[in-house]
């Protein structure tokens, strides 16, 4: 992303003085916000000057979700632990839209072509929360305790070029220039800048993934008035060849869904559906059969049937598989309530990665969040890992603060990546071992992990292991 | 049921003194009583029937018109009854539906496959043998392939019978001689079959599964009759070697594996000559034969309905099979000839 030979052109074609920060972070997202909040309501960290760069509009587009949220619910939803949500309130005080977060008591798991099923419960185990909730009471949290704040925001803001201020020193302070110009030098350059990280470059930090050839696709549902009151408020996870198929529980009759699709052409088939027959896919995808499911998908590629056509047979055999349920009330515990409707606007697809960097720091630099790690979402995890990151740099920032250590220095940050590294790797690893898992029909796999699948339902230590995995424990 | 194994083993002096215990008694040793056990079950299967009503006989319990006992004996019907379902792995998840036990199932499978093997004559061993090996991943393939396709899907839904009045046998005389439905009616009446003639499902547990059997079952003779096949065991084979090939149904597979060394020398070599290779060809380059909807094709052209399936006859065994007996005829006038020419 950024050439060695274009850096030191914009380092050496910079006239304008460098300004002094102690922690530059460069990154709005949520990882960046919590980092900054987190030093801001810490007493021993608060004397430090924060300066956070975002090239997107932070403060109006972002800041306004909290004080005139949209009456539907936005698609960047995420899944986040109890111990994610005690840091949020508790430590960092933090006041979220309440009213728009779901607790829930339990995840269904089931596998596609046999439909082997793992059952957690436990209650409020997770929370639903959209990533602007959460971005965007951060931001009221740093922007309204602005008298003592040392933090500063630019946003609609670009990081150019990041370059040593010492040519070949890599424990110098770091130069970073603007795109309005402006130069910052700063004691510790934190990366909360996302899967492309330019400060990850910049460090020469290594990270090693790639990319599924898999999208996620999202959007924000909503159910069938005759399912409320919802019978199980649980997240339900369908295994399906081409990738897992979520349902999370939002907010009254709102749903969100993550449907991770093998290949480009799936996706895009789903994304161009009209919403009427898109929801009934939605439902689809949970009930019926795989060769449905591709049933369905080929005739609207090719046109042989009408989108009424395949609404009918989808309503056909949905009640075809309901009808053969001797006790109905089963119906309700192995599918999830009925999507009707999808809100306009918010059927999105992005393609899902893979990728753990080697090593979080090094001299004047920490990665946090999707900088350092990314992953697939079939186990909820990404933003958690990030807030485990930051809990643990804050951490980390105390003790070198209180033992007089200077802040960029290794030393200092070590422990930070040494605290972290083994928890998201455990995180990552599963996520990545169930998506190759279960990214296949290959019979004697199915017939393994179906197995498996079994077996583990049929043990509660193990069940209350993962369990405490997924909640943060 | 042990009284029953005395009166058609040894004494029935025994089974009139009646009761179990005695029928023990008088035989004595355990092991005896556990051979005697053995026995005893399996001949409830063969004699059952006769052995209760003998018991009935001698415990006078058949001219009793006593009304109280009449009471006694429904309720001790009603008993029985609700013991068996009570035996039964689960309730019936349709009409006619026989759930069994796993072992049971496996029972079924041994049983009726010795006897197929040696009474392949017989239908019913065919139709255990067909129902037990018919496991649920075999099923399943087939369900998906149903899916999997448009026609497959409509039949699934329509879940249509094959039976005499729904086919309307009697109009299907009066279609033109070069449909499909007057191909059928005319194959029916050479081999003397009547599409009613085929049994219901009882052992499949699944109600989809057991129609998508059913299905398999009833369509059966629309096989024979589009490709011409008499229902001679030649023929038998033939079709069901097809049908394993095409549909992958453990029982077809596994007849055309066992069956043939029933035959004669020279009926096994016409079948491994001709008939087996026009199967196996024929199976793999056909469509799913379970996803032909055989009921609207009786008014198209035989040759259409050839043509759509991708299924072509082989060279009808009933000629070869005249032509050959003509041949020894021949043969044999001829050396019945020589024979008085050189006497
Ligand atoms: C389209 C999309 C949809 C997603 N949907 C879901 C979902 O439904 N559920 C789920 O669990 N997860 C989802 N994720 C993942 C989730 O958003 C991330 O795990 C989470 O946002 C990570 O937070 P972060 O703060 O580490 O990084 P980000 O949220 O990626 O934040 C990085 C920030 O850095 C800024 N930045 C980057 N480069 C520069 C630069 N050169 N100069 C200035 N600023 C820069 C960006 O503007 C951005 O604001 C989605 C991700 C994407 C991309």
């Amino acid at each position: 992303m950024f050439s060695r030979g274009f850096i030191r052109k914009l380092a050496t074609s910079t006239k304008s003085t460098p300004k002094i920060t102690d922690i530059l972070i460069v990154g709005g997202g949520p990882a960046g916000l919590t980092l900054a909040t987190g030093i801001q309501e810490s007493p021993i960290l608060s004397k430090y000057n924060v300066t956070l760069v975002d090239g997107n509009d932070l403060l109006n587009k972002v800041g306004d979700f909290y004080y005139d949220p949209p009456s539907y619910f936005t698609n960047r939803v995420v899944s986040v632990t109890p111990q994610s949500m005690k840091f949020l309130t508790e430590k960092l005080k933090v006041a979220l839209l309440q009213d728009r977060i779901q607790p829930y008591d339990g995840l269904y798991v089931n596998d596609g072509i046999t439909d082997a099923f793992l059952e957690i419960e436990r209650e409020e185990m997770l929370y639903m929360i959209e990533i602007l909730n959460i971005q965007s009471s951060l931001l009221h949290k740093l922007t309204t305790n602005s008298i003592n704040s040392r933090v500063n925001i630019f946003d609609n803001c670009k990081v150019k070029s990041i370059t040593s201020s010492v040519k070949g020193d890599p424990t110098s302070w770091p130069l970073v220039e603007l795109a309005n110009g402006e130069i910052y030098k700063t004691r510790l350059l934190v990366g909360a800048d996302g899967f492309n990280s330019p400060v990850r470059n910049f460090a020469g930090l290594y990270s090693r993934g790639w990319k599924y050839d898999t999208w996620g696709l999202v959007a924000t549902l909503k159910l069938d008035p005759q399912s409320l009151p919802i019978y199980k408020l649980r997240g339900w996870q369908r295994f399906l060849p081409t990738g897992p198929l979520a349902h999370l529980p939002l907010p009254g009759d709102n749903a969100s869904m993550v449907w991770s699709t093998g290949g480009n052409e799936m996706s895009s088939i789903l994304m161009e559906m009209d919403s009427k027959l898109f929801v009934k896919m939605v439902n689809a995808g949970f009930i019926l059969t795989t060769t449905d499911i591709q049933y369905y998908l080929d005739a609207f590629k090719k046109g042989t049937l009408t989108t009424e056509q395949i609404i009918e047979d989808i309503d056909d055999r949905i009640n075809q598989v309901y009808s053969s349920f001797k006790d109905e009330t089963q119906i309700d515990e192995k599918f999830p309530p009925l999507v009707v409707d999808v809100v306009p606007g918010t059927r999105a697809r992005f393609p899902l990665k893979f990728s753990h960097a080697d090593s979080y720091v090094t001299d004047r630099v920490a990665l946090v969040g999707d900088a350092a790690h990314t992953t697939h979402p079939l186990v909820g995890q990404g933003l958690n890992m990030g807030q485990h990151d930051i809990e643990q740099l804050l951490n980390c920032l105390e003790r070198a603060t209180l033992r007089g250590q200077d802040i960029g220095s290794v030393l200092s940050l070590e422990p930070y990546w040494a605290n972290s590294y083994g928890f998201n790797n455990i995180r990552l690893g599963m996520a990545d071992k169930l998506h190759k898992l279960y990214h296949t029909d290959f019979t004697p796999v199915v017939a393994m992990r179906s197995l498996g699948l079994n077996i583990v339902n049929q043990l509660n230590p193990v069940k209350n292991l993962i369990a405490d995995i997924m909640t943060g424990r | 049921m042990i009284s029953g194994f005395h009166c058609i083993s040894k004494q029935p002096l025994n089974r009139i003194a009646g009761g179990r215990i005695l029928g023990s008694k008088v035989v004595g040793k355990r092991t005896l009583i556990l051979e005697a056990a053995m026995m005893a079950m399996a001949s409830k299967y063969i004699f059952g029937g006769e052995a209760r009503l003998a018991d009935k006989m001698g415990n006078g319990e058949l001219y009793n018109k006593n009304e109280d006992y009449k009471q006694l004996q429904k309720e001790k019907q009603l008993q029985r009854l609700k013991n068996l379902k009570n035996s039964r792995p689960m309730e019936p998840n349709y009409e006619g539906h026989i759930p069994l036990w796993p072992s049971e199932k496996l029972f079924l499978f041994l049983v009726s496959g010795i006897r197929s093997f040696y009474h392949p004559e017989n239908g019913i061993n065919i139709v255990q043998l067909g129902e037990s090996t018919a496991i649920k991943p075999v099923l399943d393939h087939l369900h998906h392939t149903m899916l999997a396709d448009p026609i497959g899907r409509r039949i699934l839904k329509d879940k249509p019978e094959v039976k005499e009045n729904t086919l309307h046998m009697e109009t299907l005389a009066n279609y033109p001689k070069n449909t499909f439905g007057y191909q059928f009616y005319t194959w029916c009446k050479r081999e003397n079959v009547t599409p009613d003639t085929r049994a219901p499902i009882k052992y499949i547990d699944d109600p989809t599964h057991a129609f998508i059997f059913k299905r398999y079952r009833q369509c059966h003779d629309f096989y024979h009759a589009l490709n011409n096949v008499p229902i001679i065991i030649e023929g038998e084979i033939t079709i069901k070697a097809l049908e394993g090939v095409n549909l992958g149904i453990p029982m077809a597979l596994l007849g055309t594996l066992f069956a043939p060394w029933r035959l004669t020398k020279i009926q096994r070599e016409r079948l491994f000559d001709i008939y087996l290779p026009w199967a196996v060809n024929s199976g793999l380059k056909c469509k799913p034969l379970i996803n032909v909807y055989w009921e609207d094709l009786l008014d198209k052209d035989v040759n259409e309905v050839r043509k759509q399936i991708g299924l072509f006859p082989p060279p009808d065994l009933r000629t070869i099979r005249d032509q050959r007996r003509k041949e020894l005829k021949d043969l044999n006038e001829k050396y019945k000839n020589l024979k008085e020419e050189y006497n």
